[in-house]
C-alpha cells in the first residue's frame, strides 16, 4: 500500500468517525438486541472483529463511535450467549433474511463500469468477471464494482418479485418484513416472524430454490398431454389467474410470448418452424389465451416446444437472489443506518409502498455538506443526488463530500495532500 | 389409540394402566418384541390387532426396549416401521381422523374443500420441516401451490408428510442419552434381538475393498452418501444412482456395491442387483452410466458443499482421478 493508499485511508476513517459522533442516535438496534451477534470489518488491516455483544443500543452507538469500523454486522441469528465461540453461543434461531446484489444479476449495463486485474499477471479488463485470466489461465483477480443506476434498477426489480412472492405466495405481511437499500448495489429483505426463525438451512434452501424457481417441473404444474376428444392429444395447462408458480408459469409464457422475438425463440432451441408458427399467428395466439389458455391450440408447437417456453416464461418469473445469504442461518448481516465501506453511503430502510419511485443515490447519502478535492484516477459517471458527475480520468476535482467520498472509498481516487 | 399408540392421548392412556416395568404383563412383552422383530428382523408385519391395551402398551414398552440398546442402527429401523405402520393405516381414515392426528405434532393444517384435488392447506414451515426430507421432485415447494403461506395438499401426500413427523417423534423417544435399568426377563429379550439383529447385519457386514478403491480420494458428496448408507443412512434415488454409477466407475464390482446397499431398511437383494448390473453396463442396453455433472448433482441437492479441489473440476470422477494423482504425488 502506497504513502498514498494510507492517507487515503485514514482520511476516509476520519470522515467515518465524524458520522458515528454526530449521527449516533439514528443507530436502530436489531430486535432483542441482547441476543445477536455484532462483527466489525476494520479499518486497519481490514480485520473482522466478531463475537460482540451488547445489552443495548447506547452500548452499541458507543461502541461504533470508538472503534470506527468500515463496516458494521450483526447476525440474522438469536443466540443465548452471542459472545461466546461459535459452537457455545447456543443457536435459538435466525430471521429469514433475503439479499438482491446486482452481482448475482445479468443486467442490461452489462457491468462495463467494473473493471477487474489479474492477480498474476496483471492484466487487465472491463465488464463481467471472466472465470480465468483470459491471458494466464488464473482465476483469481481483483475486482473493482461500480453501484451503478441501472444495475441497481435490475436489482429494484427481482426485488419487487421476491416481495410479491413473499407476500402472495408466503402470505408474509408488511409488519413482518422490512426492507433496505444495502448502501452499495442492492437490496436486503429481512423477513421477522417467530414461524421462521426455526426453519434450518434444509427448509430455507426450499424457500431459495422456490423464488428462483429450482427444481420447477411445468408437469407438476398441470402442463401435461391429454387425451381429448376422438382421442386427439391436447396439451393442457395452468390459467393466467392460478396461484403460485402455475399462475406464473402462465403468466411467464404469456409475456415472454408477447415480447419474444425470433432470436430469443432460437436461443431457448426451437425449432425452425415452430418459431415461424409462433411468429406468424403471435397476435392470434395471445388474443386466444384469454379464452382458455394458449395451450395445445397452435398447430406446429409440440409439447417438448412448450415446455421449452413454459420453462423460460417461469425463469423470468423468478428473483434472483443470492442464495448463500439466505440459507446461512448464521449470516453476519448489515447493521441499519450504518455507513458501507465501498461507498461512503449508508444502508436504510426503504418504505416497501413507496419503494417503485424510491432513488437510493439520494436517499443513502451519509454526508450533505461540504466539498472535497480529490485525485480522480478512474471514474464512470454518475449520479447522486440530482447531480451528475463525470466521467473522469486522471484528474483533480473538487466535489460534494459524499461523491467525493464514494470515489475514495471505491479506490478510484486518493485525497489531495493539503499545503 | 391403539393404532396410533404415539398419540399424546395413548401415552396418557399407557399411564393411567400405571405400567411398572417390573410386572409387564407377557401379552405385552410379547407384542412389544413382535413390534422390533417387525421392524428389525423383516418379520411379516401382524394386520390385526391385539387387544387395545395389550396393543397400546406395548409401544411405550418397545421404545424402552429399543432405546436400551443404544444402537442407532436399530433406533432408526424401529422409528421407521412404526412411521411407515401408521402410514398405511393413516392413508385409509377420513380426513376428520388425520386432522386428529395432526394435533399431537401442533400443525397449522385446515380441510380444504373448494380446491379440488387438495382436502388440506398445511402451513409452509410444517411443510418445510417433513418435506425437505423426502426427496422425490413433488416435494419440492416450487412444484405446489402455495397460497398466502399454506401448502395445498392431497391427502396422500398430507399422510406420508404424517409419516415423516411420527418417524422423527418416536427418533426423538428412543434417543435418551441416561442408561436404561431393564429388569432381568426383559434385558434378556433385547439381547436375544440384539443378537438376531446382528446377524441379520452379520450378511450385510462390509468386505473389504480391492486397493485400487481409495476412500479418502472421493469427493465429499460421494464420501457423504458413502457413510451414509453404511450406517443405513436413506439416501435419494439420484443420490443411490450416483453413488453406484460413481463405484462402478472406479472399479468396484457389482457385488460388493450390492452389499453395500443391505444394511437400508427398504434393501431388496434382487432388485438392487439389477439395478447395479443396469449402472455397471452389464445388462439392458449395455451403456455403462457415469455419475451425473456436479452442477446437475446441486441442483438435485446432492452436493455437499465444495472443498478446494471441487473449485477445479467439474465432475466427481474428475475429482478422483485428480485426488488420486495428489495422493500418489505425495506418496512418492
Amino acid at each position: 500500500m502506497s504513502v498514498k493508499e494510507i492517507e487515503t485511508k485514514k482520511f476516509v476513517k476520519n470522515k467515518f468517525s465524524e458520522y458515528y459522533r454526530e449521527h449516533s442516535s439514528s443507530i436502530q438496534p436489531p430486535t432483542l438486541i441482547e441476543k445477536r451477534e455484532f462483527g466489525f470489518l476494520m479499518f486497519k488491516g481490514r480485520i473482522m472483529v466478531r463475537h460482540k455483544s451488547f445489552k443495548n443500543v447506547d452500548d452499541l452507538s458507543k461502541n461504533l463511535k470508538t472503534l470506527v469500523p468500515s463496516d458494521a454486522y450483526y447476525s440474522s441469528a438469536y443466540y443465548e450467549r452471542p459472545e461466546e465461540k461459535m459452537e457455545e453461543k447456543s443457536w435459538l434461531g435466525a430471521d429469514l433474511i433475503f439479499d438482491i446484489d446486482a452481482d448475482h444479476i445479468p443486467t442490461p449495463c452489462a457491468k462495463i463500469h467494473d473493471t477487474w486485474v489479474c492477480n498474476n499477471c496483471n492484466i487487465a479488463g472491463k465488464g463481467v468477471l471472466p472465470e480465468k485470466c483470459p491471458a494466464c489461465g488464473e482465476p483469481r483477480f481483483n475486482e473493482k464494482t461500480w453501484p451503478c443506476e441501472v444495475c441497481l434498477e435490475s436489482a429494484k426489480i427481482e426485488t419487487l418479485k421476491l416481495m410479491d412472492m413473499l407476500k402472495q405466495d408466503f402470505g408474509f405481511s408488511s409488519k413482518e418484513t422490512n426492507l433496505y437499500f444495502s448502501g452499495h448495489r442492492g437490496y436486503h429483505l429481512h423477513v421477522e416472524s417467530e414461524e421462521v426463525q426455526s426453519l434450518d438451512s434444509m427448509a430455507r434452501k426450499e424457500i431459495v430454490d422456490y423464488i428462483i424457481g429450482i427444481g420447477l417441473e411445468t408437469k407438476l404444474h398441470g402442463l401435461v398431454e391429454e387425451r381429448g376428444a376422438r382421442k386427439a392429444r391436447v396439451l393442457t395447462g395452468p390459467n393466467l389467474e392460478d396461484p403460485g408458480w402455475s399462475g406464473r408459469i402462465a403468466r411467464g409464457t404469456y409475456e415472454f410470448l408477447l415480447t419474444a422475438t425470433p432470436s430469443d425463440l432460437e436461443e431457448i432451441r426451437l425449432k425452425r418452424k415452430v418459431i415461424d408458427t409462433l411468429t406468424q399467428h403471435k397476435e392470434t395466439n395471445l388474443e386466444k389465451w384469454k379464452e382458455k389458455g394458449p395451450w395445445g391450440i397452435i398447430k406446429g408447437v409440440d409439447t417438448a416446444s412448450w415446455r421449452k417456453i413454459a420453462q423460460h416464461g417461469a425463469e423470468m418469473q423468478s428473483a434472483k437472489i443470492d442464495t448463500v445469504v439466505t440459507t446461512d442461518t448464521h449470516r453476519l448481516i448489515r447493521l441499519n443506518n450504518t455507513l458501507h465501506g465501498k461507498t461512503g453511503l449508508k444502508k436504510i430502510e426503504v418504505p416497501v409502498t413507496g419503494f417503485e419511485s424510491f432513488d437510493p443515490f439520494k436517499s443513502a447519502i451519509a454526508f450533505k455538506e461540504g466539498t472535497l478535492k480529490i485525485i480522480v484516477q478512474d471514474a464512470p459517471k454518475f449520479r447522486l443526488g440530482d447531480q451528475t458527475y463525470g466521467p473522469y480520468k486522471n484528474r483533480q476535482v473538487e466535489l460534494p463530500t459524499a461523491a467525493a467520498l464514494l470515489l475514495l472509498c471505491k479506490g478510484r481516487a486518493k485525497v489531495k495532500e493539503e499545503k | 389409540m391403539a393404532k396410533y399408540p404415539f398419540t399424546n392421548e395413548a401415552t396418557e392412556y399407557a399411564k393411567e394402566l400405571e405400567l411398572k416395568i417390573e410386572d409387564i404383563s407377557e401379552p405385552i412383552l410379547n407384542r412389544a418384541e413382535h413390534r422390533i422383530e417387525e421392524a428389525l428382523l423383516d418379520a411379516p408385519v401382524r394386520e390385526q390387532l391385539v387387544k387395545e391395551d395389550v396393543e397400546i402398551s406395548s409401544f411405550p414398552v418397545a421404545v424402552m426396549m429399543v432405546a436400551s440398546t443404544a444402537d442407532k442402527l436399530m433406533k432408526r429401523r424401529y422409528a421407521l416401521t412404526e412411521a411407515k405402520r401408521a402410514f398405511n393405516l393413516l392413508k385409509e381414515e377420513k380426513r376428520d381422523k388425520i386432522l386428529e392426528v395432526k394435533n399431537v405434532f401442533n400443525w397449522k393444517i385446515r380441510p380444504v374443500d373448494d380446491k379440488p384435488p387438495y382436502k388440506f392447506a398445511l402451513f409452509f414451515t410444517d411443510y418445510l420441516k417433513n418435506a425437505t426430507r423426502i426427496q422425490a421432485k413433488k416435494w419440492k415447494l416450487v412444484n405446489r401451490i402455495v397460497l398466502n403461506g399454506e401448502v395445498y395438499l392431497p391427502k396422500y401426500d398430507t399422510v406420508r408428510l404424517l409419516q415423516e413427523e411420527v418417524r422423527v417423534h418416536i427418533e426423538k423417544k428412543l434417543d435418551v442419552k441416561e442408561k436404561i435399568a431393564l429388569p432381568q426377563n426383559v434385558a434378556d429379550r433385547v439381547e436375544r434381538l440384539k443378537q438376531a439383529f446382528t446377524k441379520q447385519k452379520g450378511k450385510i457386514e462390509l468386505e473389504g475393498f480391492p486397493k485400487e478403491v481409495v476412500i479418502s480420494a472421493f469427493p465429499p458428496c460421494i464420501k457423504h452418501m458413502y457413510d451414509g448408507i453404511t450406517s443405513g443412512h436413506h439416501l435419494s434415488h439420484i443420490g443411490r444412482f450416483t453413488l453406484t454409477a460413481f463405484l462402478t466407475n472406479i472399479s468396484m464390482t457389482t457385488e460388493e456395491v450390492v452389499n453395500l446397499y443391505r444394511s437400508l431398511s427398504d434393501f431388496k437383494e434382487r432388485l438392487t442387483r439389477y439395478q447395479v448390473e443396469h449402472i455397471a453396463g452389464a445388462r439392458g442396453s449395455r451403456t455403462k452410466y457415469i455419475p451425473p455433472r456436479c452442477d446437475t448433482l446441486r441442483t438435485h441437492g446432492v452436493c455437499t458443499g465444495m472443498d478446494e479441489v471441487c473449485r477445479s473440476i467439474r465432475h466427481p470422477l474428475a475429482y478422483y482421478r485428480e485426488k488420486m494423482r495428489t495422493i500418489k504425488v505425495k506418496a512418492q
